[in-house]
């Protein structure tokens, strides 16, 4: 085991493996309040991915209904069971033992092993609200007592992946130059390690080749500077990908770097199993806050604060109206004089769109056409 | 470093150990596998012991296989080997989260003084396995199983590069169609139909790679609470373990039990080598 550092528990921690961070790290930032549960992102990457035979249950991106939605079922709940205490301290590092640190010495990392039911049904829970709303009863008050939200996912990329730590084959490595962890597809013997240890449920068997698959990070189209098919096909624009730095190397101009470090609006999700995941959320702004602080950590308040006070930050404002602008990785960006400019890796300007959209006042009745006008929102 | 240099020592003591096999001479047609041939009636027993792979993690937290029992007979061109164990109930995988019983028995790949480390050889010093599971047998016996056979009631409402009106896919050529199984294209044998055993050649932990197969068979029977499995053998192998009649050898043991989740790493194993020789007459 070696110590590595995780700043996201702000603190140093045991790993199967020696620090080595890719020269750039793949990421991506997703506003929840935004997420509509419409699956075009889990269809984007069905029928780019996993529409071979031993596929049909896979979705390497899914979206479930947190807090009762879970696909595989109940994957997080098992996984937080298992690891006891997860403590905060008052500064921010992490108090309790990650998924490394719990496990006994014959394993890798705490888990859970999923059985073939537990695969079929990932629209389970969907749209449960916690409680129910009494006749008559009205939401006036943030966060809502009744409530849910929907959680896309995809397979975190993490810094300190425990699939990759599990593998006794060593079949499962990350990539150097974007960070991107893969299965090596003529390596892998199906052991199905990797589908035990990952907490995140991101690994799949497939039983047709007998061998594990998971996300691809749609490596083919991030080598050519595009967004994966999950990210340019989300119809409400609530995701980007792009690169993260850690926080010593954060770059204000990064919009991923932005949200996560500068602004500290987009926050890693359970960031306490030790694995440094690389899909970062902003948090839904009307659900539990006990249960948000359990899944994005201590910070979530001030990542909540800060997201309702975007109003008077024509910054992140503007960085927000960018996301799902440009089909391309966006590496840097400019907000000025209300406009709000994307540039690519050469510093190709890849989009500009307004921070504010402008407002047209129309007479509801049309004279020239004798008509009249209906607003559809 | 510290798990090769354990090995080397395990392997030291492998010399001295007391589980040796002698391989008697039958007439009898090795290449058809009977674990229920008369002439094992005539061999003697070895009771070989295991214990849960204790080197690599994730490994087995109990010792599910502890004895097995060995009986080792040749025909001067093949050799056989029988393997019985007890094991509760009879695993061939197939469906997500299921595991394979298997059984495997490990040569060193070449002819030295010295065996290899006894887990996995080590670089430099290779070792030749044999790895039956009945997973593989299964696949002789009826068939590489389709999802329909693993998921009877599963709906499926079409697979993209099989509809044959879909304009885009017009032409799609069988090679083609492997792209949409990952680890068929890139020609990971795991993906294909087995025959029964995998030859394999490794040179350390994590290093194991399934090679061309020369000809070895494996079959198994599971009755009352145990498998009694036959895996047989050229004695001569071009360019792997090769065994010679009056020669001294190696063999080592591996036993997985499907039903406790047991595979890859998670095994149990003869912690030295058995010395194995071959004697000429029966």
């Amino acid at each position: 085991m070696s110590t590595v550092k995780n700043w996201q528990l702000k603190r140093d921690m045991e790993y199967a493996y020696d620090e080595a961070r890719p020269k750039r790290q793949w990421a991506i930032v997703f506003d929840l309040n935004k997420c509509i549960a419409c699956q075009t992102c889990t269809l984007a990457c069905k029928t780019t991915w996993t529409s071979g035979k031993g596929q049909e249950y896979m979705f390497w991106n899914n979206v479930e209904t947190k807090p009762y939605g879970s696909y595989p079922l109940g994957w997080d709940v098992n996984v937080l069971e298992k690891l006891g205490k997860q403590d905060w301290a008052k500064n921010g590092s992490y108090e309790g033992k990650t998924i490394f640190e719990a496990a006994p010495p014959e394993e890798r990392a705490v888990h859970f092993s999923p059985t073939d039911e537990d695969w079929m049904y990932p629209n389970h829970g969907e749209d449960d609200c916690v409680g129910s709303q009494d006749s008559g009863g009205h939401v006036g008050a943030l966060p809502h007592d009744k409530w849910f939200f929907y959680l896309p996912r995809t397979c975190a990329h993490c810094t300190y992946p425990a699939c990759l730590a599990a593998c006794p084959r060593k079949a499962i490595y990350k990539r150097e130059e974007d960070g991107i962890v893969l299965i090596d597809q003529s390596r892998c013997k199906g052991y199905g390690e990797c589908v035990r240890a990952c907490p995140y449920k991101k690994s799949m068997y497939n039983p047709i080749t007998r061998v594990s698959e998971k996300c691809v990070g749609c490596y083919p189209a991030v080598e050519q500077g595009i967004q994966p098919q999950c990210v340019v096909n989300c119809i409400g624009k609530i995701r980007t990908m792009g690169f993260i730095n850690p926080p010593w190397k954060a770059r204000k101009d990064n919009p991923i770097d932005y949200l996560v470090h500068t602004k500290g609006v987009a926050l890693p999700y359970y960031p306490q199993l030790g694995l440094e995941p690389n899909i970062y959320y902003i948090p839904p702004i009307h659900a539990d806050r006990d249960y948000l602080r359990q899944m994005f950590g201590p910070q979530v308040d001030g990542a909540i604060e800060r997201y309702r006070t975007l109003a008077k930050d024509p910054v992140t404002a503007g960085l927000l109206c960018l996301i799902g602008s440009s089909d391309r990785i966006m590496h840097r960006f400019t907000v000025a004089n209300g406009v709000a400019t994307g540039f690519d890796e050469r510093n190709t300007e890849l989009v500009k769109v307004p921070v504010t959209e402008p407002i047209i006042e129309r007479p509801a009745y049309d004279e020239k056409l004798e008509t009249v006008r209906n607003n559809t929102p | 470093m510290r798990s090769l240099l354990i090995s080397a020592v395990l392997c030291t003591a492998a010399v001295a150990a007391a589980q040796d096999l002698e391989a008697r001479a039958v007439k009898a047609d090795l290449t058809k596998d009977d674990p229920a041939a008369a002439y094992w009636a005539s061999v003697p027993e070895v009771n070989v012991s295991l214990i849960g792979q204790p080197m690599v993690v994730p490994r087995p937290s109990t010792t599910t296989t502890s004895n097995l029992k060995v009986k080792v007979v040749h025909d001067g061109k093949r050799i056989a080997f029988r393997l019985q164990w007890a094991d509760p109930e009879k695993s061939e995988a197939g469906r997500l989260g299921q595991f394979s019983d298997a059984a495997a028995i490990q040569f060193p790949a070449a002819v030295a003084d010295f065996p290899p480390p006894v887990m996995m050889g080590a670089k430099g010093l290779p070792v030749h396995l044999f790895h039956w599971r009945a997973q593989y047998q299964r696949d002789r016996e009826v068939g590489k199983p389709t999802v329909k056979d693993l998921y009877p009631n599963g709906s499926i409402d079409i697979y993209p590069m099989e509809f044959p009106n879909a304009e885009a896919n017009q032409g799609l050529t069988a090679k083609d169609q492997e792209k949409f199984s990952p680890a068929t294209a890139e020609g990971n044998p795991q993906a294909y139909s087995k025959t029964g055993v995998d030859e394999i050649i490794a040179e350390g932990f994590s290093t194991s790679q399934v090679k061309e197969g020369h000809s070895s068979s494996g079959t198994g029977a599971w009755r009352d609470g145990a498998w009694s499995l036959v895996i047989s053998r050229p004695l001569a192998i071009e360019g792997g373990s090769t065994l010679t009649l009056g020669g001294k050898s190696w063999a080592a043991f591996a036993v997985w039990q499907g039903g406790q989740g047991e595979v890859g790493s998670r095994k149990c194993l003869t912690m030295a080598w058995s010395t194995l020789t071959l004697k000429e007459g029966p």
